[in-house]
């Protein structure tokens, strides 16, 4: 063999090696729980309440995540400000933040004892140990990721598409709505649902600020550490699935090139 | 109208300095310039994208410079066409209408009048260059805006479609009656377009008048230069005596080659000499002509009618001569000529 068909082979083995091994535990994973497992799993009725208030409360964090999130990104594409490049740093932090950290953040930040907690549930909004609880957790964590997706995709947008827009009688916000929001949706779209997958599947975060009402994740283990390996299955192979599912809309919705 | 008046704008590091410029309703103004001399930046400065630190926008008659860009009614076309990438080109030529059966027929109208009625249900990204542009001119005009501004329309065509979209364009102007300035760093668009030009030099206008004017007389050998007016050569004046008021005989000197001139000043100056203003022959000419001068042909370049023949005479010139005097003269590089030019022909900037 010659040296390039050499290195070829060589690349070809290390990459398949990695494939494998990220392929590896998920098909075993399948394989082990089987239909009869997921059957088993869909009977169950914590497992259905844990999947039903992971998928609610994710889309609430997404929610948010959208509507405060959208704005933020616009201003950093398009607003030169002091501090601009900072804030942006900053954003990007819960991404290196270990999310049992994050979780105890939280928890000092919305609990009972902080004035920011005790406002709150004067409000008659309970975070610590309530469903709010996971929610903001799961924006902590996720929020960055649909900023930074949104704030890419409006800077794709030619900011001389709203001037013509403009010139041709929009007012800013008109411009905004026929042309740079239709132009940036899919990248937004995309975001938003790698935020939702972040969302599903956070768990040390959650686990620190509401550990009842269990989402998946915090069942999953918490089925593993009481009952064991083959209790946590079924319900740990219904939220892979959930996740492939969700793997396979990204991919349709993502604007091509933006890999 | 456009009426621009000691206009001055910051964009980032960059400034467009005390711009006055008028265009009379209905004409068609050029503003000519190398890149980076602020041409775009003028053009969004009258659409109302860019705020000026100082002067006065008027359009009409209107005192616009307080105003936001969708009230100034100016149709504005980028050099890229920035078309909406998101709608087909019926959508993209209706987007500045309200909605309706006049918005439909004004589609049409215009779409007929540019050739591109049978593009109308494409999408943006199968479209050519000169579909693309045609496109853009289309919805810039359908709000039918008293101002149209152009930058660099013809930049990114081929040339024999530019030519056709320049013959459009002029058409379009007289057929819709609107007020029209381009950028342009070609003045050939210039001259077969504009009614006016001003020449911009790094963020200020350079000198501005009817085309013809402005490449036969230049006032600096920037300007020269730019709009190819011919030989530009840098030397210093010296008056013959005590100059008496007016223009007067004098020497001009660049290196080697004495010039006798015009001049109303000494000092260091440039001097601007049309190709076509220097006679060439193979006998010395006659006496009545003031510079007599003896040059080495260098290389001959024939281009249709006109054959310009670079010399060097102490320093470089053109001449210009028709083909056929070229072929009668027979001229060869490393051939001796003798050259005259009248004093009158040298301008002075």
């Amino acid at each position: 063999m010659s040296r390039p068909a050499w290195s070829r082979l060589a690349v070809t083995l290390l990459a398949a090696l990695l494939v494998l091994f990220v392929l590896g535990p998920l098909l075993r994973l399948l394989a082990d729980a089987g239909p009869a497992g997921l059957g088993e799993a869909l009977r169950d009725r914590e497992v259905r309440d844990a999947i039903a208030l992971t998928v609610t409360t994710a889309t609430a964090a997404t929610a948010l995540a959208l509507l405060l999130g959208v704005p933020l990104a616009w201003l950093l594409a398009r607003r030169p400000f002091p501090g601009r490049r900072l804030l942006q740093g900053i954003l990007e932090l819960p991404v290196v933040i270990p999310h049992p950290v994050a979780g105890i953040a939280l928890l000092l930040f919305l609990g009972r004892q902080s004035p920011v907690g005790r406002a709150l549930a004067s409000a008659g909004l309970e975070v610590v140990s309530h469903v709010p609880g996971i929610v903001a957790a799961m924006l902590f964590v996720s929020a960055p990721i649909l900023v930074s997706a949104a704030r890419e995709a409006f800077r794709q947008v030619d900011p001389r598409l709203e001037r013509v827009a403009r010139t041709l009688g929009d007012t800013p916000w008109r411009a905004f709505r026929r042309v740079t929001l239709p132009l940036a949706s899919r990248g937004i779209l995309a975001g938003a649902l790698l935020a939702w997958g972040r969302s599903v599947s956070e768990f040390g975060s959650i686990v620190i600020l509401t550990y009842n009402p269990k989402v998946a994740s915090v069942l999953i283990f918490d089925r593993f550490t009481a009952y064991g390996l083959p209790a946590a299955i079924p319900a740990a192979v219904l939220l892979l699935l959930l996740a492939l599912a969700l793997f396979a809309l990204v991919r349709v919705v993502q604007p091509a090139g933006a890999e | 109208m456009i009426e621009l008046e000691g206009l001055t704008v910051r964009v980032g590091g960059f400034t467009l300095r005390d711009i006055t410029l008028a265009v009379p309703a209905g004409g068609y103004a050029l503003v000519i310039g190398p890149t980076g001399s602020g041409k775009t930046t003028l053009l969004e400065a009258v659409a109302g994208h860019q705020r000026p630190a100082r002067g006065r926008i008027r359009l009409g008659g209107r005192d616009v410079t307080a105003l936001a860009p969708e009230a100034r009614g100016v149709g504005f076309v980028y050099q890229a066409y920035h078309l909406f990438p998101h709608l087909t080109v019926r959508q993209n030529i209706a987007y500045g209408l309200p909605r309706g059966d006049a918005a439909d027929r004004r589609v049409r109208e215009l779409a007929d009048l540019l050739g591109i009625a049978p593009l109308l249900d494409r999408p943006i990204g199968r479209l050519s260059g000169g579909e693309q542009q045609r496109t853009a001119l289309a919805r810039a005009l359908a709000p039918s805006p008293r101002i149209l501004l152009l930058d660099e329309p013809f930049a990114a065509v081929d040339p024999a479609t530019r030519h056709v979209l320049r013959r459009e364009l002029r058409a379009l102007h007289e057929h819709e009656g609107i007020t029209t300035l381009q950028v342009t760093h070609d003045f050939d668009d210039a001259m077969r377009l504009g009614d006016h030009v001003a020449v911009l030099a790094e963020g200020a206008i350079a000198q501005q008048g009817r085309p013809e004017e402005v490449f036969r007389y230049p006032d600096s050998a920037f300007v020269a230069r730019f709009v190819g007016s011919g030989n530009v050569l840098a030397g210093e004046v010296r008056l013959a005596g005590a100059g008496p008021e007016g223009a007067a005989p004098a020497r001009f000197e660049s290196g080697p080659l004495v010039l006798e001139v015009l001049a109303e000043r000494a000092g260091p100056a440039h001097a601007v000499i049309r190709p076509e203003d220097i006679l060439l022959s193979r006998t010395p000419i006659g006496a009545t002509v003031r510079n007599r001068l003896v040059a080495v042909v260098e290389r001959v370049e024939r281009t249709g009618p006109v054959a310009h023949v670079h010399l060097d005479a102490g320093r470089p010139l053109v001449a210009a001569v028709t083909a056929e005097t070229a072929g009668e003269l027979a001229l060869a590089p490393g051939d001796r000529v003798h050259l005259a030019l009248k004093a009158t022909a040298i301008r002075l900037v």
